[in-house]
């Protein structure tokens, strides 16, 4: 399994959740398993291109994937990925258990559709529930964050 | 006043949270750990004839199981009435019976399930109409044997707690010849709070005393609970608690910590016990269910002469919150409106069902919603305008609560002029041709600021920054990493980021009552403003002789001692402090703080935890909603709130709350409840049947502040975080009302509940045969004497 | 009594090395493909299988084949794949909608076709009333070789099937057809539907309906054709309305199930509804169309 650009070898049973083996072996707490069943998004991660619930997800199947976690989508050191910023300077965060997911799912979206609509978002989180905040600002973060990107593209191209 | 209040400052646990760093309770993963599990019951009620632990003792991988022998105490909030495992009875389906630690969670799970549990099984009581039918069985067949924690309220049979309200003479009132009777009958369901994290727990037993990392609201309640079942010295429990996952009230208790502190000590060993998801939906301390009614009488020009209710609340299989909660009747469904008479009985039920427990605006959401419905039912029979009639009814400057507490100040009728004016200002609401049916609804609430005492230490560091002391917890909402301090670092002249949060231990940090009720900001507020008057006292001294000037002159700011008036004359803090470590020591401040203790007119109230509202808050809320008579679904198509917040001191994080606090009262009004058969069993077992609003459910909610109410907090704010779930069920069972043309008596208005309403469907009407047809045949203590108390 | 051995998960490369091996296991091994259902088996207080089989490493059973006559959809395709290969079939508007409506995007980007079909209890599935309006087939590959049969046949007996069988490709007819499907969440969506209502009709240049097939899901425990509807349906202008009134006429005809979410008076209350949305929707697709 490749887990955020590295090469990992883990020891789980084969039908162990991939987020578990996330979590304990490896380390990656980023990635919460808040239902256990598909339906709250916390444990969103990328296997290959596709963001999935990664409770849902055994490790057997993940076998020689490419796995991507949260912690992949800013540089340790580094500055924040543009979701992640357009998040912060929302004021978008509360208790912070769901905001791995959001953020996966987001990337998910914003890579497949660069510059969506509201109701895009809307669909884009039918996975993912956030307790805390009524969901308008995460939904306004991801606003923002594709209309930055989309400035940035047109800039680059003029 | 420095720039830092009123502020839109940034939280400082934003960046970690985004990147996936931050550490919760469930994510603890230190080497060494041992994995516990609960033996639950799997059967609601019954006489528990054997335990047998021994299989589990045998099974690989165990290093410590252990039972109720273990663990002596009981506990409760007025009554403890509550064991840790259960003794001699089971009372709930999933009740503790024993606990394992082994060194995997599967190997901890495998021997729970291998414990063996005989029981000779009872009929269970599930509902409040069993649990007070005549021929009921005790739930509680000592309840006179418990320790009494909270005297006042009456007990008896199965009911766990009763407070009652008596002002003026309600019989007479309701016999007078101009006025019109009218009666309203509600029904709430089950609310759980389903926080992303689940409660969870680490404990450990160094040198003789528990050490306890914990998701909760509460460490100092852990403290004492832990303490009290284990049968220890409260001194020797630490609780320490990281960032929490959400809480919204059901993290106010003390939970499983003492299971896994058992653990630890019985194995030598760190112990981490983390519910699932399943245990968190069979056994969270929900928002209990409640049934409700409500009568007044009242003039033909709207006056309201007189009212009586009972409020039966179901608090589970013990007490809990619920006995407490009683009190809030008097002050939700009791409050909002200027009253004649008024005789209120609020009665605790015990019933064979999972304990319930705090959520955000306890009591009052269902109360709230109880009291609109009947208030737009009374607008109705004398056809009288709804918000007219809100006008001229709602509580102002000198009028009389329920208790015979006096208001202050005009808050209500003010904002709802507001509300008007909040609603003209927005883009109409359109309501198309589309054969669904519109409504609309203007409601108002009662609330309060939970005071109580709060204990925080300010140090000033010899670089000039303050470290702020508390045990206060940050769950979420802010208060604890970005209002506290920012009141810190307005009062001590500092910028925000200067304040460090000391996270919360109970080691470390003075008693407080907890993260909730709305009273962080005000109570924790109010102790670290103290702390920080005692070091600028500290601070000015020095400086003084250190400017040459008096200390009255002094002003702090950017991080600055200066002589007010001339900004030349200036010397940073930190040359204070490093002064201060020559000259007295380092310099620091503790603070306190516990409300003012606002009392109840004599005799109204009985049985009363908080007889009076020391700190009031308002709300009032409007909503505009399309009901397809076809399906039943409701969709709210806008959202209003004037909330009274005293001061904003950071605007931004009031509406965060306010949106979010508005949305988790959508799930409560229109999807959220947690039903239980007739065995007990709850039947929400996950988030595919227990349905929270998802983004695409909710509207943007329109929120004008209300600034300027009498407020003793800090600044003059009032807690921001609870009351926005107040009156949202409230505003959607009346709009929905409106819409449909019918009266709405149940919640959640689920598509099935609301097309049964439109379709007349009987099912979906409201029956309360347990529920006499007076006050009088609803109370336990003599009516008579009650009415003679309070003068009647 | 022990700890639960973990079970384990072989994962071949090949149809015939997957039958195989279920034979040989027997009731102790099932396939699994996405996993999205077997994964919350403990939720629903069912054991592990000791072993389970992975069809998601075998590259036909991934592939969505289009001979012309015949779209042949592999079982181990998830449902996200289905619906952006089915943008290009606008016959298949009913298969598209189930694919790209259900569950929730995470959850579409993983389960399966076949497991969808195949899930027991699962009464809301929302591929199976789609495929039966569009007639589908599944092809089903066991011990003995290849069977093909109805999928209305496959799911009433899919309980009863030999060790070793395993639903390989559903395939269906691509015949000049409108069809939709409509479903009813209680949440605007993101839970399982209360009812379902897929339709396909064939129509003359006059819009009359020639022939037309309507399924209906999650009333029932098990997803199923309701002819009489179709039957009412043909020979007459497509009518929305019309629909409605017959579909409640004719509404006895189910026994609506009961469950946590719903009761069955609801079921049965809403579903002439959901069909009155399914035949606008193909009202527009037939407009679209001409």
């Amino acid at each position: 399994m490749f887990v955020n650009g590295e090469p990992r070898r883990v020891h789980a049973d084969p039908m162990t959740p991939l987020s578990g083996v996330l979590r304990e072996e490896l380390h990656l707490r980023g990635t919460k398993a808040a239902c256990g069943e598909g339906f709250c998004g916390s444990c969103t991660v990328f296997v290959d291109d596709d963001a999935v619930a990664s409770c849902l997800v055994p490790v057997g199947l993940a076998e020689g994937r490419s796995v991507r976690t949260v912690e992949s989508l800013a540089d340790p050191a580094g500055a924040l990925s543009p979701l992640q910023q357009a998040m912060k300077d929302n004021d978008a965060v509360q208790c912070g258990m769901c905001f791995p997911g959001m953020l996966m799912s987001l990337t998910a979206l914003l890579e497949t559709n660069p510059s969506p609509e509201r109701r895009d978002v809307h669909e884009a989180l039918v996975g993912n529930i956030c307790r805390c905040t009524g969901y308008e600002r995460i939904v306004d973060a991801a606003l923002t964050a594709a209309r930055a990107a989309g400035a940035a593209v047109e800039e680059d191209a003029s | 006043m420095s720039d830092v209040i009123g502020a839109d400052l940034p939280r400082r646990d934003a960046e970690d949270k985004l990147r996936g760093r931050t550490v919760f309770t469930v994510d603890a993963a230190e080497g060494g750990l041992l994995h516990a599990a609960l033996c639950r019951s799997e059967v609601p009620a019954g006489r528990i004839v054997s335990i047998d632990l021994e299989p589990a003792r045998r099974m690989p991988g165990v290093r410590a199981v252990v039972s109720a022998a273990d663990a002596p105490g009981r506990y409760g909030i007025t009554i403890a009435d509550h064991p840790l495992f259960a003794v001699d009875q089971i009372r709930y389906l999933g009740e503790p019976v024993a606990a394992v630690a082994a060194e995997t969670l599967d190997q901890a799970r495998a021997a729970a399930s291998a414990i063996v549990v005989e029981v000779e099984e009872y009929t269970p009581l599930v509902t409040m109409a069993q649990a007070l039918a005549d021929d009921a069985r005790d739930l509680h067949p000592g309840w006179e044997d418990y320790d009494v924690l909270v005297e006042g309220g009456r007990r008896g049979r199965n009911i766990g707690w009763e407070a009652t309200v008596v002002r003026g003479d309600t019989d007479a009132a309701f016999a007078r010849d101009d006025v019109r009777i009218v009666e309203t009958e509600f029904v709430a369901g089950r609310q759980n709070q389903a926080p992303l994290e689940p409660r969870a727990c680490v404990a450990g037993y160094e040198n003789g005393r528990f050490v306890i990392q914990t998701s909760t609201q509460v460490p100092w309640s852990v403290r004492n609970s832990t303490a009290r079942l284990l049968g220890v010295r409260e001194a020797d429990v630490r609780v320490v608690v990281p960032p929490v996952g959400g809480g919204f009230g059901m993290k106010f208790e003390v939970s499983l910590e003492p299971f896994a502190a058992l653990l630890a000590r019985a194995a030598g060993r760190p112990v981490k016990l983390v519910n699932s998801r399943q245990e968190e939906m069979q056994t969270a301390l929900c928002r209990e269910n409640a049934e409700i009614r409500i009568r007044s009488a009242v003039t033909e020009s709207g006056e309201i002469v007189a009212r009586e209710a009972v409020v039966l609340m179901d608090c589970g299989a013990y007490g809990g919150e619920q006995p407490f909660l009683t009190s809030m009747t008097a002050h939700t469904l009791g409050g909002n409106y200027r009253l004649g008479a008024v005789r209120l009985v609020s009665r605790a039920v015990y019933t064979n069902t999972p304990p319930n427990g705090a959520f955000r605006a306890c009591n009052g959401t269902y109360c709230t919603a109880a009291l609109e419905r009947h208030t737009d039912e009374i607008c109705a029979a004398i056809g009288m305008d709804r918000v007219e009639f809100r006008r001229r009814n709602v509580l102002g400057d000198g009028d009389l609560g329920s208790t015979g507490q006096v208001f202050e100040g005009d808050v209500l009728a003010p904002m709802i002029d507001r509300m008007v004016a909040l609603r003209d200002s927005a883009a109409p609401v359109e309501r198309a041709d589309d054969g669904r049916l519109y409504g609309t609804a203007t409601t108002v609430g009662t609330w309060f600021i939970f005071v109580g005492p709060s204990a925080a230490t300010v140090n000033l560091n010899p670089d000039g920054t303050a470290t702020l002391v508390t045990a206060g917890v940050e769950i979420g909402s802010g208060s604890t990493m970005q209002a506290i301090p920012q009141l810190v670092a307005d009062s001590l002249g500092l910028r925000p980021e200067d304040v460090t949060v000391r996270a919360a231990d109970t080691d470390a940090a003075g008693y407080d009552g907890g993260v909730g009720g709305g009273r962080t900001t005000v109570s924790l507020g109010a102790a670290g403003v103290a702390a920080c008057d005692e070091v600028r006292r500290k601070v000015f001294d020095l400086a003084a002789e250190m400017l040459e000037a008096s200390p009255d002159d002094l002003v702090l700011t950017d991080g600055h001692v200066a002589v007010n008036g001339v900004p030349s004359a200036r010397i940073t803090l930190r040359e204070v402090a490093e002064r201060a470590q020559q000259v007295s020591g380092p310099i620091s401040g503790s603070g306190s703080f516990t409300g003012i203790g606002v009392q109840p007119m004599s005799g109204c109230a009985a049985g009363h935890m908080i007889g009076a509202l020391d700190l009031p808050v308002f709300a009032v809320h409007e909503c505009d909603v399309a009901v397809d008579p076809d399906t039943g679904h409701v969709e709210v198509l806008a959202y209003r709130v004037v909330q009274d917040v005293g001061r904003a001191i950071n605007p931004r994080a009031v509406r965060g709350q306010v949106q979010g606090g508005v949305v988790q009262g959508l799930g409560y009004a229109l999807h959220e409840e947690i039903t239980i058969d007739a065995r007990g069993k709850v039947r929400q077992t996950g988030f595919e049947t227990y349905r929270m609003p998802l983004s695409g459910d909710v509207v943007p909610v329109q929120l004008d502040m209300y600034e300027g109410a009498p407020s003793f907090g800090p600044l003059g704010v009032k807690g921001a975080g609870e009351v926005p779930i107040l009156n949202v069920a409230a505003a959607v069972s009346c709009a929905v009302a409106d819409a449909i043309g019918r009266p709405v008596s149940q919640i959640p208005l689920t598509p099935q509940r609301v097309l049964g309403l439109v379709l007349g469907r009987e099912s979906e009407g409201v029956e309360l045969r347990h529920i006499g047809p007076g006050w009088r045949d609803n109370v336990i203590a003599d009516p008579d004497e009650l009415m003679a108390a309070a003068g009647v | 009594m022990t700890v639960p051995t973990a079970p384990s998960l072989y994962q071949p490369t090949s149809l015939d090395d997957a039958v195989e091996r279920l034979a040989v296991a027997g009731p102790d091994a099932a396939p699994i493909a996405g996993a999205t259902w077997i994964m919350r088996s403990p939720s629903r207080g069912e054991p592990f299988h000791r072993e389970y089989v992975s069809l998601a490493r075998i590259e036909e059973l991934r592939r969505i084949d289009d001979d012309g006559a015949t779209l042949t959809i592999g079982a181990a395709v998830t449902h996200a794949r289905l619906a952006q290969a089915l943008a290009g079939h606008p016959a298949l508007e009913a298969l598209r909608q189930a694919a790209a409506t259900s569950a929730n995007p995470s959850v579409r980007r993983q389960a399966t076709v076949g497991g969808n079909l195949c899930a027991r209890d699962f009464a809301a599935a929302d591929l199976a009333p789609a495929l039966l309006s569009l007639s589908a087939r599944v092809v089903l590959a066991g011990p003995a070789g290849i069977t093909t049969t109805p999928l209305s046949g496959f799911l009433a007996g899919r309980d009863n099937l030999p060790p070793g069988t395993v639903l390989a490709h559903v395939s269906v007819p691509l015949a000049p057809v409108v069809s939709a499907h409509a479903r009813l969440t209680l949440r605007r969506a993101g839970d399982y539907p209360v009812a379902i209502v897929s339709v396909a009709a064939t129509l003359d240049d006059a819009g009359v309906v020639e022939s037309a097939t309507v399924a209906v899901g999650s009333v029932e425990p098990v997803a199923r054709l309701w002819p009489e509807l179709a039957a009412a349906m043909t020979g007459r202008p497509l009518d929305a309305d019309e629909a409605v009134r017959t579909a409640r006429e004719l509404a006895g005809a189910f026994t609506p199930r009961t469950s946590v979410e719903a009761d069955g008076w609801y079921r049965l209350q809403v579903l002439p509804t959901v069909v009155g949305r399914a035949v606008r929707a193909l009202e527009s697709h037939g407009r679209d169309r001409t």
